[in-house]
């Protein structure tokens, strides 16, 4: 660890008019807040120095999330509590910092994320697709041809309830440097199955290590 | 609710984040507590409106008074338009995602001729209808400044108010007006009334046109008692006291010019013949240099953006540029801020001012010699001699520069084959001045220059406001005779299409019966004209031929001293007889001295502010 460098990992929730910041645009974003919070932010050294943010699990644009995660380093031992209200006030809306922590972890510890789903879809329809054997989606290779690939094992339905002609699923899916599915995937491949358009409201509710640990 | 519509099309378009709204700086009002409500239309893309200066101090402004709202409206990029008209949603406020046909004011600035058509297709979207006339209660009232007001003629049709000058005060003092009149119950027609007496407001639909059998203007006067026959533009003499952002709206994706930017002066000294902004914005004023250090803290405090620039016609030109550099040199380096200086002349590029820049940033170098000869550069008034554009490039090669961007016009009046040769002449001497210094002491690699050639288009309100833009002909003529001249492929010669100056050139002297054309060409499918995807040029002449307007007429026809322009009963305060005086000496070749050197009593009065103006 180098000197004057000050790890932190902080979470923020991203929600409302904020969920269609793209990940490149949420780094400008964060970068400039640090620095009208007044945050001395640490600059990586060599050739072309940057200011140490990074988000170590993106979030697709239109998702909300009270779980997002972004390591930033600092110059000055600030405390975290101070990080998170300091950053609070420069913020804008729909972006706000929970928490402030030394970091624990490292980032190919995520493995998984879980997702609440809200969809305009039958409970019967969701519990006949995801029931089937296979469910297999394309996936563009590097050679640029698709592949069809199963992604049924990799779905852990953790609930479902229908309230209101809105059908709820809690699901956890693979998530970090490994493999990566997008909760999007699996709404789109149950449009493919029901030939309906949906549109969905999606969240992500949690981040996990290897363990099922909440990731920190 | 509406906000939920435009969430359902959002997730399908490029770059969402445009168009939702939310950035830091952003304001958002309870609108239950304001008295008036203004939608600030840039009729360009959210990246090109969102960079401009002048939006940010109106919206800061407006938003300053507490009872009053401000929000921001561009034209959204054809993929989400078309979402948008499938979906049955009218175009919006960024802040309050509500549509802006129930706002009071919708108010446009036109920056650029070529924008015309997206103000008709903005206004479309919004749901309002197009003409003056088919709107007849009193809001929304929709309203346009910009320097394109200055001969705001061809949009008539389709603005009650043009509001001439500089924004602050009138702005105010128009919304004021309306929020009495609204309280009182007033109709349009009252409320138009009495904002024609407010200096800088013109009320076109006040003023009846007629027109010569040769096509000229004959007269424009009004056709209401107590409305002024002239309409004089808005100054604001003092530029430490006026409102200026203390934020900005810092947008989510990239634009155009991200950055903070600190407005040093108004107007410019230099009187450069072809150079509307030269003559709109006078009288040269400037900010001292206490406040534009106050500025560039304050907003790179509250923005946090990594860039600051300087905005003006001519940053050099302040009469404590170097104490000013120097300084925000200083701030701007324990900030870890960088500094940029878009608008530094050649003519006073000395070596120390090159250092200081260099040290903060060190992109290519231009200069804007804008013609190839020195008679041409006298013709134009441009005081720009070969030597110093050679000392400032020695100076700069010197310093590790390798290329160097020259901008000229093609077409200017008087211009002969022989300035098409000076063009080329200037860029063969830069590059054997480069490979003249030993290797040792220049930059690494090759040297390249570019040359960048734009039609000449005369703009109203400058001496040139009399002469033809050369026809399609000549100018292609010009840029061959140009290639032919340039001997290494160091050289690079570019230009722009000529459809886009012939429709510039039509417009901006153009009359009322522009509209038409306009709005035609637009129904027809033209918008997005400044851009080179979507311009269609074939429509346009088209939509000219089949009303049996020619182009031409605007754009390449030689005007007599005694013609009636369609601008005249506009007051710039720059007189039109010193245009004829200034257009008599451009064909004598003979320069005027700037404003600095020597007042030539062009006609502005010294109460303006103007830190050189004669008092004459
Ligand atoms: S009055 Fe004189 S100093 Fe003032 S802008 Fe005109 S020419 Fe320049």
């Amino acid at each position: 660890m180098e000197e004057n460098r000050f790890d932190r990992r902080i979470t923020f929730s991203k929600s409302g008019r904020a969920v269609y910041i793209s990940h490149l645009d949420l780094m400008r974003t964060m970068q400039r807040a640090f620095k009208r919070a007044g945050l001395p932010i640490w600059y990586t050294q060599g050739f072309n120095p940057h200011a140490y943010i990074m988000f170590p699990l993106a979030l697709s644009l239109g998702i909300s999330s009270n779980v997002e995660i972004m390591d930033a380093s600092l110059t000055e031992d600030i405390p975290c509590d101070e990080v998170t209200k300091m950053l609070n006030s420069a913020l804008p809306t729909g972006l706000k910092i929970i928490k402030t922590a030394i970091p624990v972890k490292k980032h190919t510890a995520i493995k998984k994320a879980e997702y609440e789903i809200i969809l305009n879809a039958g409970e019967s329809d969701f519990n006949e697709f995801i029931s089937r054997e296979k469910i297999e989606i394309k996936k563009k290779t590097k050679k640029s041809y698709e592949k069809l690939i199963d992604i049924k094992p990799d779905i852990e339905v953790l609930g479902l309830r229908c309230t209101g002609g809105e059908l709820f699923i809690s699901v956890r899916l693979p998530a970090g440097c490994g493999l990566n599915i997008n909760p999007s995937v699996l709404i789109e491949a149950f449009s493919e199955f029901t030939g309906e358009i949906y549109t969905a409201k999606v969240s992500r509710t949690r981040i996990l290590d290897q363990n099922g640990e909440e990731y920190c | 609710m509406y906000r939920e519509k435009i969430e359902k099309i959002l997730p399908s378009v490029q770059k969402p984040a445009r168009y939702i709204g939310g950035e830091h700086g952003s304001v958002v009002k309870d609108k239950n507590k304001v008295s008036v409500r203004f939608a600030f239309c840039f009729p360009d893309t959210y990246d090109v409106g969102m960079s401009h200066l002048g939006m940010k101090i109106l919206y800061g402004l407006k938003n300053s008074v507490d009872d009053y709202w401000c929000e921001r409206v561009f034209q959204p990029e054809p993929d989400y338009e078309q979402k948008m008209r499938e979906e049955g949603i009218l175009l919006y406020g960024l802040e309050s995602l509500e549509p802006i046909k129930d706002f009071d004011f919708i108010g446009f600035t036109l920056q650029y001729e070529l924008s015309y058509t997206n103000v008709l297709n903005m206004l479309d979207l919004a749901g309002v209808p197009l003409h003056a006339r088919d709107r007849k209660d009193l809001s929304p009232i929709v309203v346009a400044g910009g320097p394109c007001v200055c001969n705001p003629e061809p949009l008539a049709d389709f603005f009650d108010i043009f509001i001439l000058g500089e924004g602050e005060k009138v702005n105010l003092e128009l919304m004021e007006l309306y929020k009495t009149m609204k309280e009182k119950g007033a109709g349009k027609e009252e409320f138009l009334l009495n904002a024609a007496k407010i200096e800088g407001v013109y009320v076109p639909g006040f003023y009846d046109f007629e027109y010569n059998c040769d096509g000229t203007v004959k007269s424009c006067t009004p056709n209401r008692n107590g409305v002024p026959e002239r309409v004089r533009k808005r100054v604001i003499e003092d530029l430490d006291s006026v409102y200026y952002p203390d934020d900005f709206v810092v947008p989510f994706t990239k634009i155009v010019h991200d950055r903070a930017v600190v407005e040093v002066l108004r107007g410019c000294i230099r009187g450069c013949r072809f150079c509307q902004a030269g003559f709109i914005y006078r009288p040269f004023r400037e900010k001292s240099v206490d406040t534009i250090k106050r500025n560039t803290k304050d907003l790179c405090k509250s923005t946090g953006y990594e860039e600051v620039s300087l905005s003006s016609l001519s940053t050099s030109d302040h009469t404590r540029v170097n104490e000013l550099l120097a300084e925000l040199v200083d701030y701007t380096k324990d900030e870890q801020i960088s500094l940029s200086l878009p608008s530094l002349r050649v003519d006073n590029f000395s070596e120390e001012v090159l250092n200081k820049i260099s040290t903060v940033r060190k992109s290519g170098l231009t200069f804007a010699p804008e013609a190839g000869t020195q008679r041409l550069r006298n013709v134009i008034n441009k005081n720009v001699s070969e030597e110093e554009i050679m000392r400032s490039c020695k100076i700069a090669f010197e310093g590790g520069y390798t290329s160097v961007k020259l901008y000229f016009m093609l077409g200017l009046p008087t211009e002969t084959m022989e300035d098409i040769e000076g063009m080329a002449d200037t860029a063969h001497k830069i590059i054997d001045l480069f490979y003249s210094i030993p290797k040792e002491k220049r930059g690494k690699g090759s040297v390249s220059v570019s040359i960048s050639c734009a039609t000449f288009v005369p703009k109203p309100f400058t001496p040139f406001e009399f002469e033809p833009q050369a026809t399609r002909q000549e100018v292609t003529e010009k840029q061959e005779h140009l290639i032919s001249c340039l001997k290494t492929r160091k050289i690079k010669a570019s230009w722009h299409d000529y459809n886009v100056s012939l429709l510039e050139a039509a417009l901006a002297r153009g009359d009322r019966r522009l509209g038409a054309v306009i709005e035609k060409a637009w129904r027809r499918g033209c918008k997005m004209d400044s851009w080179d995807e979507y311009f269609k040029p074939d429509i346009w002449w088209k939509t000219f031929e089949d009303l049996n307007i020619d182009p031409e007429f605007y754009a390449c026809r030689k005007r007599d001293y005694s013609e009636v322009f369609a601008w005249d009963h506009l007051d710039y305060m720059v007189s039109k007889s010193f245009f004829i005086r200034e257009n008599k000496l451009a064909h004598e070749a003979k320069t005027t001295p700037n404003c600095k050197e020597k007042c030539s009593g062009c006609g502005v009065k010294k109460e303006c502010g103007g830190v050189y103006c004669g008092g004459k």
